[in-house]
């Protein structure tokens, strides 16, 4: 199993670790889950994503290589800026989820799944032929860490960076913190303000015990995975391999606002997905909330009136709410809409949950 | 969190044991561990006859739904009931005030593990 240079660091932690799509990462720390979860509502949280991969994409064509990639129109995306995107196949289906990054004019870094680095890359360099474009694979080199919550900017405030230096809400500055060079951009995947910092494997040990020590003023607590899936899974943020995958268009994921209808240039994909953008969709991602007392979970089936209408993908407890909550796929052919009752099974018995609006707990970006 | 005197646990890791004439099933505290932050629970009803290593309730952490299997034959006589509002009495204190249900066992067997083979099997699954 791969572990990241931050492998120490959770043991001294006492860190549950578990396997994670081949790399060995902390799903909790020893105060838990929910007290993780509501750590980073509350204050910060301090979360190793060193898993994650990083492409970098170089050249007069760039621009080009990377808008016939995604739907997103990355000729829009301005330097410093950044922008969540899905690379998509001919058929719509979506091969990963990502940040595109514009560091430069002609440069940009691609942030891709830990599951899919080698799927992602090799899609990319194929796609890359033609360009003037230079694609490098550069996740064996850097390693990252996310600093989440509405605390986090005071940490890196602390870190010496005024508010008014740091990146706004998805942006990305080149700076330094405690003698590092690291990208810091403020993005994440919990629903709350906060900043992802990429920085060289050899540096990130330094960052990671830096940042816990600056931040103990505004109660930062390292969180695991655990508790990473339900805050993503509270603000209603998707995730590769469960909520979407090829055989889900970015459109069925109810990601068409990333998908802008005025772009011009093709991109992988585009018929397939202009023509459902257009005449709409099977089936669609909508996000449930349970009336009754009951957690849905990965793959539970969802009822109206005794006919099968759907699939859970993603379920669990709200901290938050202390409500079960989910993003799951319907048929839209039901005509079923927002404050809609259904059953979903659970262990055989069927409970009640409302076709909900997204997110499930209001995000709190620093725009 | 020390187990109460007379505790048998099964392999499964359920207890039980005797207090005040009747006897508490629960899950014991390395379950806890294993299971982290438990969210909600389901009883069965009263009266109900279970045969040993039957399903009589289900808990779930935040990762996942674990079954609970009863370690004895014998009918449900009491279910507590504050668990429904307070799961994470499981988390806190298992033993006591986090107890599952109350049984009348139809035989209390004998394979059950008492707190020191009990003790053994557990570090036997950790290596």
């Amino acid at each position: 199993m791969k572990r990241t240079f931050l492998y120490d660091e959770h043991l001294k932690l006492n860190a549950k670790m578990v396997d994670f799509c081949g790399w060995e990462m902390p799903i909790q720390y020893p105060d838990g889950i929910v007290a993780e979860h509501k750590a980073v509502r509350e204050n910060c949280g301090l979360f190793d994503v060193s898993h994650m991969g990083e492409v970098f994409a170089e050249g007069e064509e760039a621009v080009f290589f990377l808008q016939h990639l995604v739907p997103q129109d990355i000729s829009k995306l301005h330097e410093g800026h950044a922008v969540y995107c899905q690379m998509t196949d001919e058929q719509g289906g979506i091969i990963d989820d990502l940040i595109i990054y514009r560091l430069e004019e002609e440069k940009f870094l691609l942030i891709i799944n830990a599951a899919c680095i080698d799927n992602d890359f090799a899609w990319i360099e194929k796609n890359a032929q033609g360009y003037d474009v230079r694609v490098e694979n550069k996740s064996e080199e850097y390693s990252m860490i996310a600093l989440q919550g509405p605390k986090s900017s005071d940490v890196v405030e602390k870190s010496g960076i005024f508010k008014h230096m740091q990146p706004k809400f998805f942006s990305i500055i080149k700076t330094k913190i405690d003698g590092c060079d690291v990208f810091l951009s403020r993005t994440g995947y919990t629903g709350e303000d906060g900043f992802e910092i990429l920085a060289k494997n050899e540096d990130i040990s330094h960052l990671w015990k830096y940042l816990m020590e600056i931040g103990k003023e505004f109660s930062i607590t390292p969180v695991g995975l655990g508790a990473r899936d339900t805050l993503r899974l509270e603000a209603a943020l998707l995730l590769y391999g469960q909520d979407m995958n090829k055989q889900t268009t970015p459109i069925e994921a109810s990601l068409g606002w990333s998908v802008p209808e005025g772009k011009t240039a093709d991109y992988n994909g585009r018929d397939v997905i202009l023509s459902q953008l257009k005449n709409g969709v099977a089936r669609k991602l909508v996000g449930l909330v349970m009336t009754d007392r009951a957690i849905p979970r990965h793959n539970c089936l969802i009822y109206k009136n005794g006919i099968r209408v759907g699939i859970v993908t993603s379920g669990s407890i709200s901290p938050m709410l202390g409500v079960g909550i989910a993003l799951g796929y319907v048929d839209t052919s039901k005509g079923l809409k927002t404050d809609d009752i259904v059953e979903i099974e659970i262990r055989g018995r069927f409970f009640k949950a409302k076709i909900s609006r997204r997110p499930f707990v209001h995000k709190f970006y620093s725009k | 969190m020390g187990a109460p005197e007379g505790i048998l646990c099964t392999k499964t890791h359920e207890y039980v044991y005797e207090k005040d004439g009747s006897y508490l099933v629960g899950i014991t505290d390395y379950a806890v561990e294993q299971l982290g932050d438990i969210v909600f629970v389901e009883l069965p009803e009263v009266g109900t006859e279970l045969e040993k290593k039957e399903v009589f309730a289900t808990i779930e952490s935040v990762k996942a739904a674990s079954e609970v299997y009863m370690p004895v034959s014998g009918k449900i006589v009491e279910i507590n009931e504050r668990l429904l509002n307070e799961p994470e009495l499981i988390n806190s204190d298992c033993y006591e005030e986090g107890w599952l249900i109350k049984v009348e066992p139809a035989s209390l067997e004998s394979d059950l593990e008492d707190a020191m083979e009990y003790e053994d099997y557990i570090s036997d699954v950790e290596e």
